[in-house]
Parts: structure tokens; sequence; C-alpha cells
């Protein structure tokens, strides 16, 4: 009972720690964002390699949910005699949610993974500490260029995923099904809004999912206990606790957004 | 003499000992791996500081490089404390301090050049021809002008050491802290290292620390020897003075004595009592 109790004290405290640890990390690394401003190569390297090889499975993935819900959408419509308004529910679904949270998820496992396992080995080979010794600062020089990619490359690869869902039902809905083509697009006009639906679930959302993914994602490298089986734990953290902190946050931030 | 601070502080720095370590203790947990510990490194000499494995030489060095905190005692550097300074400050002391790493720890995401371009790239506004002379005469003093396109996986690990080697020199520093230089080269490789560290040390009128368990190749550099074992001094002193000397854990450490003062054994239970437990505890 004892031992229990201990237990599961060690590990509070040991859960704190780490958040703690996590908030003062995050604090460094964005005291060293405005000194990027200066070497802005730093970061355009890093989005070439967590945003745009992101890019394919991004673009597939956003192709094939497009598709799926123009004929789940068609397939609910077409009872009510409603598949006119296909375009809008294809449209609001991905804007809403599956455009930031298929994408975030999608993120995390494909650049997130890659960042924790990067920064690990980098440390587990010495590479931090070597350049803290030649009066380089890791957190800035490694870490802060590529916090800022992946909070820019976020946003970026939840439109495209949006924009190519929208097309991945039309061709379902317009192209296979024989829904009217300028209903689709006409309603889809009329009811999709610039400030709901385009701002706060689209940008906002994956604006937010970005920080989150990706501050975990440099934490649980930079973190890691430096052998191999510390930056493969760590690697699944990222993944694991990124998929869930974001499908927990888009709860929280559905509810206070879209809540009439 | 008037002015306390400023007078102080400029004497110690350019004369005296480069690194003063004072009643020195670290402790990693339980273990505790340095108990009151004095140093004194000369200006202009080879150094060398040896012990056992896990004697916490490497451990030393981070606490000179400020990497670690002492959890007594004091470490000056060119007269001044460096667990004192604020951070900026001990990032400049560090432009001054080259390290080699036991790994060698190259950027492995950039190529030979670049690795020995990077202190120069991040520390100064060289132009680009200006750094590329710097960084082949660095590579040319290690020999590998001819490997500056080659990446650290393609590099052995003799050569990737000697690049490691040029990057510490490359921002001119007044010291070089060597971690194990020798340690699994062959005996080519060694002889070349060795000449290199005495070359530099007296070209460019460096300080050098080397850290290593190699008696012979430490001894025929060094031109002067610390032995720690245990978390103390065990012994100090000229190669010569050393080679003689009555203590047996120098004995023991200069002729390779398998047991001795120093245990080969980590510290444990009894080997018996292991022996006769029927499970892990
Ligand atoms: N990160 C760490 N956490 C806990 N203990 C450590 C850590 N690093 C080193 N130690 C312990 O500190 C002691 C000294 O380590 P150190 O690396 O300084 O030894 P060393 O003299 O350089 O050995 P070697 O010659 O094998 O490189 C070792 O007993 C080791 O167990
Ligand atoms: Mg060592």
């Amino acid at each position: 009972m004892i031992e229990l109790l201990r237990y599961l004290g060690r590990w509070g405290l040991g859960v704190f720690q780490r958040l703690g640890r996590g908030h003062i990390f995050v604090l460094y690394v964005l005291a060293g964002i405005p000194g990027l401003l200066f070497r802005f190569r730093l970061v355009v390297a890093q989005m070439w390699a967590v945003g745009v090889l992101s890019l394919l499975i991004i673009v597939v993935s956003g192709v094939f949910v497009g598709m799926v819900l123009g004929l789940q959408g068609y397939n609910t419509l077409v009872d009510f005699g409603a598949e006119e308004s296909l375009g809008v529910a294809v449209a609001k679904a991905l804007t809403r949610e599956l455009g930031p949270v298929i994408s975030a998820l999608l993120f995390a496992g494909r650049a997130g993974s890659a960042l924790t396992a990067e920064i690990g080995l980098m440390k587990a080979t010495e590479q931090l500490d070597g350049m803290e010794m030649m009066a380089v600062d890791p957190l800035r020089r490694v870490v802060a260029p590529r916090f800022l990619a992946g909070v820019l490359s976020m946003p970026l690869l939840a439109t495209m995923f949006t924009a190519i869902g929208v097309v991945g039902g039309y061709f379902v809905g317009v192209g296979l099904l024989g829904v009217d083509d300028g209903a689709f697009w006409s309603q889809m006009q009329s009811k999709v809004e610039l400030r709901d639906d385009i701002i706060n679930g689209v940008l906002v959302k994956s604006f937010v999912f970005g920080i989150v993914v990706t501050w975990i994602a440099v934490f649980e490298g930079y973190d890691a206990v430096p052998t191999s089986e510390g930056v493969s734990a760590a690697t699944t953290r990222t993944v694991v606790n990124s998929s869930l902190a974001v499908l927990g946050l888009d709860f929280v931030l559905t509810a206070l957004m879209f809540n009439q | 003499m008037l002015d306390q601070n400023g007078n102080h502080s400029r004497a110690a720095a350019g004369e005296g000992p480069i690194v003063e370590v004072r009643g020195l203790s670290f402790a990693r947990g339980s273990r505790i791996i340095f108990n009151h510990v004095d140093i004194d490194i000369p200006r202009g000499k080879v150094t060398a500081i040896m012990g056992p494995s896990g004697s916490g030489k490497t451990t030393l060095l981070k606490l000179i490089g400020a990497q670690l905190k002492p959890d007594a005692g004091r470490v000056s550097v060119d007269g001044v404390d460096v667990h004192r300074l604020p951070r900026d400050e001990v990032f400049e002391m560090r432009k001054r301090m080259g390290m080699l790493f036991q790994s060698g720890a190259l950027l492995t995401d950039l190529d030979v050049f670049e690795n020995v371009a990077f202190p120069l790239r991040e520390h100064t506004r060289l132009p680009g021809s200006m750094i590329r002379t710097l960084v082949l005469m660095k590579l040319e003093a290690v020999g590998l002008r001819g490997a500056r396109k080659l990446m650290p996986r393609e590099l052995s690990g003799g050569m990737a050491r000697r690049v490691a080697l040029a990057r510490a020199i490359a921002l001119d520093p007044m010291m070089i802290m060597y971690d194990e230089p020798f340690s699994g080269q062959d005996p080519i490789s060694m002889g070349i290292l060795v000449q290199l560290i005495r070359q530099l040390n007296d070209a460019l009128g460096l300080t050098s620390i080397v850290v290593s368990h190699d008696v012979a190749e430490t001894a025929s550099i060094a031109d002067y020897m610390y032995v720690i074992s245990d978390g103390k001094i065990v012994g100090h002193g000229t190669p010569d003075e050393m080679g003689r000397a009555e203590s047996k854990w120098v004995r023991q450490f200069m002729q390779g004595l398998p047991d001795g003062p120093v245990p080969f054994h980590y510290p444990g239970a009894g080997y018996i009592d292991d022996l006769l437990a029927s499970e892990e505890p």
C-alpha cells in the first residue's frame, strides 16, 4: 500500500518536473526566435525538412479523406433529396475539423517523430555538447529554427489538406455520382464563412496544433535520455502525446469557437 | 593595488596557471567523483590528466568548460571563476577554449569543410573567401585538406578526430582540452596525433590539457602529469618523476598492473554473496 503511494507520488513528481522543464525550455526557445529573423536561411532549411517533405502524405491523405466525405455525404443527403448541399457538407467538415485535425496527426507522425529523433541523436552523439563548448547555444541554433519552421508549416499544410480534400469530394460527388456542378460550388460559396470556417477553423486550429506538436517534438528530443533506447522511447512519446494533445485540444477549441 | 578588483584580475590574467582548480568536489547521485581536488594547469605547456576508466576525466573537462557545476570548490580559467560568470560570459570564455570530444562530436549533417567553418560562421562576420582560407589552413595543419568534401560518416575514427581538432583550433583558442585523443587509434594515427598535439601547442602558443589513459603516449608529450583515482589526486609531477614515483597508485597506473590500490571491480556487494543470492533483488 505504502509502496503504491510512494510509486504514485514519485510518478506525479516526475510528471510535474517534466512539465516544468518543458515550459522553461520553450521560454528559452522563444527567446531565440527574434535572432532568427537575421538568419532566416536556417528556418527555410528546416521548413523544407519539416514542411515540404510532409507534403506528399498530406496531399494523398487529403484526396482520400475528401473522397470518403463525398461518398458518405452523398449517401446520406440523397435520401433527403439534398445532394446539392454536398459541397457545403464536405467543406464544413474539412475546414472545421478534419482538415486541421488529420493534418496535425499526420504532421506528428511524419515531422514530429523526425524532429525528436534528429535532436535526440544529436544529443546522444555529443553534437549538442560540442556546440555548447564552441559557445553556440543549441537551443538557438538547433531547436529554435526547427520550432519556428514547424509552427509556420502546420497552417500551410492544413490549408493544403483542406483544399485538396474539397477537390477530392468534388471528384466523387460531381464527377462520379452526378451532383450538379454549379450547385456544389455556389452552395459552398454562400455557406462557408471566412471568419468561422476558414480563419477559426483551418488557420487558428492548425496554428495551435502546430505549436503544440512541434513543442512536444523538440522538447522530447532535447530531453531524451542520450542512448538508442532513450531516443526511440522519446520518439514514441512524441507521437502518442502530441496526437492525444491534438485531439483533446480540438475538442476544447471546437467548444470555444463553434458554440452558438 | 589601488583599484583592487581591476588590478587583481589583470594581474591574474596573463600569468600564473591558466586553469586553477581548488577544493573541487562533485558527485553524481551518491557516487562521489571528486573529493577536494586541487589542480594547476600551467600556461603554454601540455598537461596530462590520467586515471582509470570511469575516474571522472571527462567530467573534469566538463567542469572546466562550465558545462557542469561543482558541488563545492572553484575552477578559475585565466583568473576568472567560470562558475560565477553569467551565461553569456561563459560563452565568451568558451570561444577561447577548444575542446576535442571523445567521440569527435562532428555535426553529421555538415561536410568536413562546413564543420571546421561552423565556429567561424557562428562567431565572426568574415567574408566567405576569408573563411575558406582559414578553414583550408586549419585542415592543412591536420593533413586533411583533401578530405574537405567528405561527410562525417565517410571518415575513419582517426580522421574524424583530426577534423574535430581542426575545428577546435578554428577560433585560435588560448587552450585546448583533449578528451582521450588516442583511444581506439592504430599506432600510426596515434603517432600522428601525438605529434600534432605537441606541434600545435608549441607553434600556436597554446596550453593543452590531455585527458587519457594511454600511459606511454601521454608521457611522451606531457610536460606535467596528474593521476586521479577514487576522486583524489594520487600523484603529480613531470613524466620522469612519475616514472620513479614511490606511490602504489602511481606505480600501478604507470606500469599497468591489473590490480592494486585501484580496484579492477566497480564497487558492489561481495562476489560470493552475489552468487548465492538466488535472484536479482
Ligand atoms: N550523465 C551521467 N549520469 C550519471 N553518472 C554519470 C554520467 N556521466 C558519467 N557518470 C559517471 O561518472 C563517472 C565518471 O565518468 P567520466 O565519463 O568522467 O569518466 P572518464 O574518466 O572520462 O572515463 P573514460 O576513461 O571511460 O572515458 C563514471 O563512474 C560514470 O558512471
Ligand atoms: Mg571519458
